[in-house]
């Protein structure tokens, strides 16, 4: 099974895939209703990442609903194989998330370098409704990246949550463009096979 | 950039994949990626990697009256365009967040989908969603909307439609006695703009397509105020006067009633005076409205009517 297969079949605290494509069929189909029931399954995971990216609970409400909204819109342009409907839904809305970084970065012309971290990241959930199948993952993940060599982690941070060019993690870092591609690809090939293993055993 | 060797849409790859990459780069590496055997699978690899870094963060538990308000608007707004020949229409919709585009205050409304007449609307209050949890809402359905909005009947808007006119005259004679030397840009700009704004106005409330609810209540010998819905242009107007202020830490909530819904269009707070004028756009299908109501909410508004009805009007 490859990659995308398994991670279809993956949905950290709210049951399986399945009935999150089930409800996109739905959306698709107009069914209103359908969205509620996503927006129940799914809200607290986005607002979550949003909130961590934007550290401003308005903007970070507003990226939800940016995000669900378009996920009524486009609806029909998501496609199984191509990941799970959370997957897919974070993807959205770490992306209007971004955008609003940049905008923010761009009209106060301030840093963001420094700000972020997976070194925010909490060793364990906090709340105690998660179940545990997302606590595991989150450990998963947390030791493929506590495994990363500290270059590697560092122009991965600086992507994942500045959303820094990759030319622009090469002046902030001081280290020529290609010595920063490499890093950033050799991090995200060393994280995606351990990631990839746990999607797969937890079929 | 069209198109890409493979080393250099591989070397690219991860910028992709965290959406770090220019359009153009992306473009190109998604163009190269989409036929090649290596790159395609390493991409979709990368993009599920970093879509799940997402779940690492730090649950957070969003205020759970905003949440419910955030709910409640994206499912009006989803069933409005349904409604509406549901086919999503290009482009961003007039209103954003339901109610709150008809005070054209919202704070997260989409930019440019409202217009606000300056001066005649003293104070409108921002429709945040509000900060109660779900299970403290009642909704009192006992309420008979439609027998109190029946014994309403529809009344011509003379009155708005005088002193919107009367303005825009005023402002043309301004303008047109600029001298040359006094036509600065700003200040013509500035009176175009509002004759502009002035001619949308009368736009919206005349024409043959223009439904007219009058709002009052039981007690009251004259309208409370008026709602204006220019079914062709999507044009909701309202105008109210002699409204007493809410009462502390109340505000006033708008309500489109359907034959299945109260759809939320707003709060608002009346000036000194009592008066407010507000204008929005917001798609409805032309045989759904039933009435409109007024009801008083506690502030920040409520995703149902729970609050005593002020005034209303049959459509």
């Amino acid at each position: 099974m490859n990659p995308s297969e398994r991670a279809q079949s993956y949905s950290p605290e709210n049951g399986s895939n399945a009935e999150d494509v089930a409800l996109m069929r739905r959306i698709v189909e107009a069914d209103e209703t359908a969205l509620g029931a996503l927006y129940d399954r799914w809200v607290r995971s986005l607002y979550s990442l949003v909130l961590h990216l934007l550290k401003d609970p308005d903007e970070a409400e507003d990226v939800v609903e940016e995000t669900f909204w378009q996920a009524w819109r486009k609806a029909s342009s998501y496609e199984p194989s191509r990941g799970a409907v959370s997957t897919w839904l974070l993807t959205i809305g770490r992306r209007k998330a971004l955008d609003r970084l940049r905008a923010r970065k761009r009209s106060k012309e301030d840093t963001v370098t420094g700000e972020h971290g997976f070194d925010d990241l909490p060793s364990t959930a906090p709340d105690p409704s998660s179940e545990v199948e997302g606590a595991e993952l989150r450990e998963q993940i947390r030791a493929a990246l506590n495994e990363l060599p500290d270059e590697q982690r560092e122009v991965l941070e600086l992507g994942y949550f500045t959303g820094l060019s990759q030319s622009e993690i090469a002046e902030a870092t001081g280290q020529p463009l290609g010595t920063v591609k490499t890093r950033m690809r050799l991090a995200m090939q060393k994280l995606r096979e351990p990631l990839s293993m746990y999607r797969g055993a937890k079929e | 950039m069209t198109r890409m060797t493979h080393e250099e849409a591989f070397s690219e790859l991860s910028a992709v994949a965290l959406d770090t990459a220019s359009a153009d780069v992306a473009n190109a590496v998604r163009k190269h990626a989409a036929a090649c055997p290596e790159c395609g699978p390493e991409l979709a690899a990368m993009e599920q990697t970093v879509a799940l870094l997402g779940e690492l963060v730090p649950p957070a538990q969003m205020n759970r009256g905003r949440s419910a308000g955030i709910r409640s608007r994206l499912l009006m707004r989803a069933r409005s365009e349904r409604e509406s020949h549901s086919a999503p229409v290009p482009g961003p919709p007039d209103i954003a967040r339901g109610v709150a585009s008809l005070t054209g205050q919202g704070s997260r409304m989409t930019p440019g989908g409202q217009r606000i007449v300056t001066g005649e609307s003293k104070r409108v209050t921002p429709a945040q969603t509000p900060n109660v949890p779900r299970e403290m809402i009642p909704v009192r359905r006992s309420v008979n909307w439609y027998a109190i909005a029946a014994t309403v009947a529809l009344v011509i808007t003379g009155a708005q439609l005088f002193r919107v006119t009367s303005d825009r005259e005023r402002m043309r004679s301004q303008l047109a006695q600029l001298t040359p030397a006094d036509t600065t840009k700003s200040p013509v700009d500035s009176l175009t703009l509002a004759l502009s704004q002035k001619d949308s106005m009368i736009a919206a409330m005349t024409g043959p397509d223009v439904k007219v609810v009058a709002l009052t209540n039981q007690g009251a010998r004259q309208p409370l105020g008026r709602m204006m819905w220019n079914r062709s242009s999507n044009d909701w107007i309202m105008v109210t006067y002699n409204l007493r202020p809410p009462k502390p830490g109340m505000t006033y909530q708008v309500w489109l009633v359907t034959a299945d819904a109260k759809i939320s269009a707003g709060t608002f707070r009346p000036d000194a005076n009592g008066n407010t004028f507000m204008h929005a756009k917001y798609a409805l299908d032309r045989n759904a409205l039933r009435a409109v109501a007024i009801t008083e909410e506690p502030e920040g508004g409520m995703p149902s009517p729970t609050g005593p009805m002020v005034v209303a009007g049959a459509a």
